[in-house]
């Protein structure tokens, strides 16, 4: 239903979520581009001499450009692709790739870059992952370190030392701002949501407390009215005069209709052709009204609309009314049956509207099809 | 308790407990011209009715609010007892009017349909025939949008027959709208009607609404096979 959706998508933890994840999710690709740029590029400039081989070292920066920007794609999409983790098997190749640039003394140096770099790379990949993902990253990332260490037998005091402030240093960063980053998503959808509750929870008792006044002041009304006949009737007022008996048959409509509702949330359609019923009931006329299914929340010309034909003919019942509101899934109905002359309304185009006369009887019908 | 025919009138016991509303429906049925039912007994009690001549009648008339006291929970009991009962209430919101419908009840009238409508139901009720007012066609129309599992299907005709019924002008009209002869609208709305026959606990007013839909053509017996293997949980 048209109007459902929009209310999702309007809905403010939704939309502070989504506004969040997208400030995070952009920060997250930035820190990955200037660590690659301001700190990769100087290193593999700088050790440019103390590479066996350079060609890998070459090719292991811009894999890693590649892949940030193929997950920089990934990232528009909304859920887990399923190219983030041969993506990041790619960036362990950019471990590799240094390792073989540099496989003796540089394995701990900054000429080999991408024991630290390769992990912004998985925030980024991971970003829509549960963190198990990235956590596993870094293990394999440092399983791999562990490998060529003991590879290239750097497996000393220093070296292990060494290894474990790149490793560690880098992975609390990384691990860090991915956690904060999702978990202070999920607090400001939490605050949004609280905030919107709050002031859904205002508004019905505002709503609320206006139907009680206005009911409050329909039955004051209605007690002066009863109270009047029934002084009339007590003063010998005829019960066989026509006067007196329609005017019993319209307090006691009035009574009933009034001990029929609730103080629900007042639904404004209902609300709108009540106040077209008490109207007609004031001129004497006997109205019943009967309504069946929850009505959805119709844009306010439609609604309108739908109630604009009914009430007019409401007005112009000489003696009953009946009217009607059926809501299904995706159609709302309503539909007067008077002893009502013609009436001549506008046309709307989403309002598919009937009349049928039947003697000195009008039924009208407006119907709205949400399809 | 034999069934009203053409050959007598229906008689009635009315359950209510203000006299003059006891007054006004006997002025109802007594201004029929064809003089096709009489009431026979009342009282403001379900127990006084039963202890008077009205315990012979063909329907009951029962108000649901007795004074301080709604007996909707006691349509049931009258039904299961093998008496047809007649609701009326001037409580016509869809969930009231399933409830007694589900209990047993033959038929519903909201209180400001009794007087087009009293006699009518009076009569179908006595020969186990559906009667559906147009409160009633609302609360079906209702079930259906709850979309409740145990729900019958109702065709689109069905429906659309449902819909125009309640919002009330006349059959004829009704069949006018939807382009077909007044018996076949009458027949949508009456074979809804049965098909909700099939709810709630067995009564004999249930199993011979459905019976006697069979004998006057308006279901198949497969039909009603089909809806109470549905219920059958």
């Amino acid at each position: 239903m048209a109007a459902l959706k929009s209310t999702s998508d309007s809905d403010p933890a939704v939309l502070v979520a989504r506004r969040y994840a997208r400030g995070a999710t952009a920060a997250a690709v930035v820190i990955a581009g200037f660590w690659h740029v301001g700190f990769d590029l100087p290193a593999t400039a700088g050790n440019w001499t103390v590479y066996t081989r350079q060609w890998a070292a070459a090719t292991g920066w811009v894999l890693y450009l590649a892949i940030g920007v193929a997950g920089a794609f990934l990232l528009r999409r909304e859920q887990p692709s399923r190219w983030a983790w041969p993506l990041a098997v790619a960036a362990l190749g950019v471990d590799v790739l240094l390792v073989a640039a540099a496989p003796d003394e540089g394995l701990l140096r900054p000429a080999n870059w991408a024991w630290g770099a390769v992990g912004w790379l998985a925030v980024i990949l991971f970003w829509r992952h549960r963190l198990a993902h990235l956590v596993a990253f870094l293990v394999a990332n440092t399983v791999l370190l562990g490998a060529a260490m003991a590879l290239v037998g750097a497996v000393g005091r220093f070296e292990l030392s060494r290894a474990m402030m790149v490793l560690l240093g880098a992975a609390t960063l990384q691990l860090g701002y991915s956690l904060s980053a999702h978990g202070l998503g999920t607090a400001a959808g939490w605050a949004a949501r609280s905030s919107a509750a709050r002031a859904r929870v205002t508004a019905e008792r505002a709503a609320a407390e206006a139907v009680a006044a206005a009911r409050a002041q329909r039955y004051r009304a209605l007690h002066r009215s009863t109270a009047a006949l029934l002084a009339d009737l007590a003063a010998g007022a005829d019960p066989a005069d026509p006067e007196v008996r329609h005017r019993c048959a319209t307090g006691a409509a009035q009574l009933r209709r009034l001990l029929a509702e609730t103080d629900d949330v007042p639904d404004p359609l209902l609300h709108e052709l009540r106040a077209g019923a008490d109207i007609a009931e004031r001129r004497g006329v006997l109205v019943s009204l009967s309504a069946v299914g929850e009505i959805p929340d119709l844009p306010v010309d439609t609604r309108r609309a739908l109630t604009e034909a009914p009430i007019v003919a409401l007005s112009q019942a000489r003696t009953m009314a009946r009217v009607t509101v059926v809501a299904l899934a995706d159609e709302v109905t309503v539909a007067v049956v008077a002893d009502a002359p013609d009436v001549d309304v506008r046309a709307h185009p989403d309002i598919r509207l009937t009349r049928t006369r039947e003697g000195d009887r009008l039924w009208l019908q407006a119907e709205w099809t949400g399809r | 308790m034999a069934a009203g025919g053409v050959d007598r009138p229906v008689t009635v016991g009315i359950i209510e407990d203000h006299p003059v509303v006891v007054d006004g429906v006997t002025a109802w049925i007594a201004r029929d011209p064809e003089s096709r039912a009489v009431v026979i007994g009342s009282g403001g009690s379900i127990e006084e009715v039963l202890a008077g001549p009205a315990a012979e009648a063909d329907v009951l008339l029962l108000d649901l609010r007795l004074g301080e006291e709604v007996v909707t929970d006691r349509v049931a009991e009258l039904c299961t007892a093998g008496r047809r009962v007649v609701v009326y209430s001037a409580h016509d919101d869809p969930e009231t009017i399933l409830t007694v419908l589900e209990a047993g009840a033959s038929a519903f009238l909201s209180k400001h349909e009794t007087s087009d409508h009293c006699v009518d139901t009076l009569v179908a009720v006595a020969t186990d025939r559906p009667y559906v007012t147009p409160s009633v066609a609302g609360a079906l129309l209702s079930d259906v949008e709850l979309s409740d599992e145990r729900a019958p299907h109702l065709s689109g005709r069905e429906r659309t027959a449902l819909l125009l019924w309640f919002q009330s002008m006349s059959k004829a009209s009704v069949a006018k709208r939807m382009n077909l002869s007044e018996a076949t609208v009458r027949q949508y709305i009456d074979r809804a009607r049965v098909k909700y026959a099939k709810l709630g606990r067995p009564a004999p007013t249930k199993t011979a609404l459905l019976a006697r839909a069979i004998e006057d053509g308006l279901i198949r017996a497969d039909e009603i096979h089909e809806y109470r293997s549905h219920a059958a949980e």
